[in-house]
């Protein structure tokens, strides 16, 4: 069986969206939460890139790629230094230590 | 002026301010010798009034009925009545939030952080209102994002507003990922990203349409707190500044909504049901706000369990209008947001003064519960008078702002004449008597039970704080005897709703 690249893309992109998925649920440390929020916008980049090929536009579709990379290691960038603080002031990064506002 | 280059300058102005007002207010506390400086927020409140000038053009031209847009290349920016109502709230709200802060943020570290990110939260959100292209509306949608991730978690010492950010930032991006997801969707299915020109290439039920649709309802929906995605609401509300608890509950969930709003308008072709998807939300909401406001003990986490049911009404009038194609429902659902966003701006501020005398002057970061209200009159009349005030419009009592337009939606549903429709409002009204379960204790405590100990200690509240609760109150009491008054602007905000979804 072979796949055509627009499906080896397609296939690619349903795996990076489920793995980062996964992780967001399943991981208790704040930068490994940050890194598999990471991996889901970078499936979606790939589907950009993906979406242009389709609808013939790829020069659109990877310019909207990049837009997608500026905008999320702003997003990243925050969440990380957010993680920092939690450090620093609530002496750890694991997820269950940030119960206090649950109830 | 020309209507389209007041366009430009309605969204330039506070964009452009914003590192200005970071750069002069850094400078200006770095050669005080107190370390204060009140420079950035008298820049903040300039930049607001000057914005009011471009819009005056812009929301002639746009309620003359002649269009108003911007081309840059091939995306194209388009002011229509929703985007107005967006814009004339957000300034509004966002000059009286700057008026309050400059008391309540006075001497804390990094205020010009506060006004820049707060002037650049206006100006995305203005931005986000003309968007006429999914993608530019993502990144619209993205920069308000980002600018409220950072003012949640502005007290970067403290491990709750930590928290709460946190928490408010890894929901948020999940949202937004979904948001990504469904606009390539759209964009593969058909090959273009302005808004008209994807609803005329939509006319027919497709499967990965209607799995774009899914995707915007989950992402957009973190942002404007649907029901089982509002968790992160509570958190961020109480944590965040007071001023910024006003803007977020009065105007950021509902600019996530008209996001969601334009994009499902543009794929209306492919399905009918949204109207009663929304519908359906809208009933979760009001229902899940109302209890979990009931069992709350802080001040602020009551009140945004209250925004969350107060989604619901917004929701239950736009569903009325693209379900049934009723202006009147999308009419009232408008004004219920131009008055949530009065009342529960009004009811954070007022909570917010009391929060800043009575734990913050002390240097205390603890939360306002709803015991440190008891007797709150006898110190603070003008703040418990204008959150009772607050409250009960929010409650729906006659003859307050809430009771108008609670009562334009429920008309509005009567008239759609579907069993369905009119069970779903006496829910809805049964939902709002439910809410005063929550509201009318708070009003009681204030005035009938003997003064804590913390109230009787209590410095007196700063005039600048209680000023703009003033101007809010009068707006809420105003509206309620002449709610016709806003018609102007929510009939051309309802008719646009209705043509973005073919009606």
């Amino acid at each position: 069986m072979t796949l055509s690249i627009s499906e080896i893309i397609l296939i690619t992109v349903i795996l990076l969206l489920g793995i980062g998925f996964y992780g967001l649920l399943a991981v208790r440390n704040l930068i490994k939460v940050i890194v598999s929020l990471q991996i889901m916008v970078k499936g979606m980049m790939l589907g950009f890139v993906l979406a242009g090929r389709l609808a013939g536009n790829v020069s659109l579709g990877q310019s909207l790629a990049i837009l997608v990379i500026v905008v999320d290691t702003i997003v990243a960038i925050i969440g990380l230094a957010l993680a920092v603080q939690i450090r620093r002031y609530a002496g750890s990064l694991d997820v269950k230590a940030l119960t206090t506002l649950k109830r | 002026m020309n209507a389209n280059t007041a366009l430009i300058w309605l969204i330039a102005i506070p964009l452009a301010a914003a590192p200005i007002i970071y750069l002069a207010g850094r400078l200006s506390v770095r050669a005080s010798t107190n370390g204060r400086s009140a420079v950035s927020a008298w820049l903040a409140t300039l930049t607001l009034l000057s914005t009011g000038y471009p819009l005056y053009f812009v929301g002639k031209a746009v309620l003359a009925g002649s269009p108003v847009k911007l081309a840059v290349q091939a995306v194209q920016l388009r002011m229509d009545g929703i985007g107005l109502l967006l814009a004339l709230v957000v300034l509004l709200l966002g000059l009286l939030v700057v008026l309050f802060s400059t008391a309540y943020m006075s001497g804390n570290e990094g205020e010009e952080k506060y006004y820049a990110l707060l002037i650049a939260m206006i100006g995305s959100i203005i931005g986000l209102g003309c968007a006429a292209d999914l993608f530019n509306l993502w990144v619209w949608f993205e920069a308000m994002a980002i600018t409220s991730y950072m003012l949640v978690a502005f007290y970067i010492t403290q491990p709750a507003s930590l928290e709460a950010g946190f928490k408010y930032l890894v929901q948020s991006a999940a949202g937004s990922v979904f948001v990504l997801l469904g606009i390539v969707l759209v964009f593969s299915q058909t090959g273009t990203l302005d808004l008209l020109e994807i609803r005329n290439a939509v006319q027919s039920p497709n499967p990965l349409l209607l799995a774009a649709g899914a995707a915007f309802l989950i992402g957009f929906g973190v942002k404007s707190a649907l029901a089982p995605m509002h968790t992160w609401l509570p958190d961020a509300h109480s944590q965040a500044p007071s001023g910024i608890s006003a803007m977020l509950s009065g105007i950021v969930i509902e600019a996530g909504l008209v996001a969601m709003l334009r994009a499902l308008g543009s794929i209306s072709g492919a399905s009918s049901s949204w109207g009663g998807l929304l519908l359906g939300f809208g009933a979760v909401n009001m229902l899940v706000g109302n209890l979990m406001a009931l069992r709350q003990t802080q001040v602020k986490r009551l009140l945004a369990y209250s925004s969350i049911s107060h989604m619901g009404y917004i929701l239950l009038g736009l569903g009325i209008a693209i379900a049934f194609n009723i202006a009147n429902g999308a009419a009232g659902a408008f004004f219920h947001l131009f008055t949530h966003a009065l009342m529960k701006g009004l009811a954070f501020l007022a909570a917010g003064a009391l929060l800043y005398t009575l734990h913050i002057a002390r240097d205390d970061h603890g939360p306002l519960m709803l015991d440190d209200l008891n007797g709150a009159s006898k110190r603070y009349p003008l703040a418990a008078f204008t959150l009772s005030i607050a409250v009960l419009a929010l409650g729906g009592l006659p003859p307050l702002a809430g009771f108008m337009s609670k009562w334009q939606i429920f008309v509005a549903g009567a008239q759609t004449q579907n069993t369905w429709v009119i069970v779903l409002v006496i829910f809805a009204a049964l939902n709002s008597v439910l809410s005063l379960g929550y509201y009318a204790p708070l009003v009681s405590r204030m005035y009938r039970k003997t003064p804590s100990p913390i109230v009787e200690s209590g410095e007196p509240a700063p005039q600048t704080i209680v000023f703009p609760l003033l101007l809010l109150a009068l707006g809420v009491v105003l509206l309620g005897f002449a709610p016709a008054w806003m018609n102007w602007l929510t009939g051309p905000a309802a008719s646009s709703l209705l043509a973005a979804f073919g009606g």
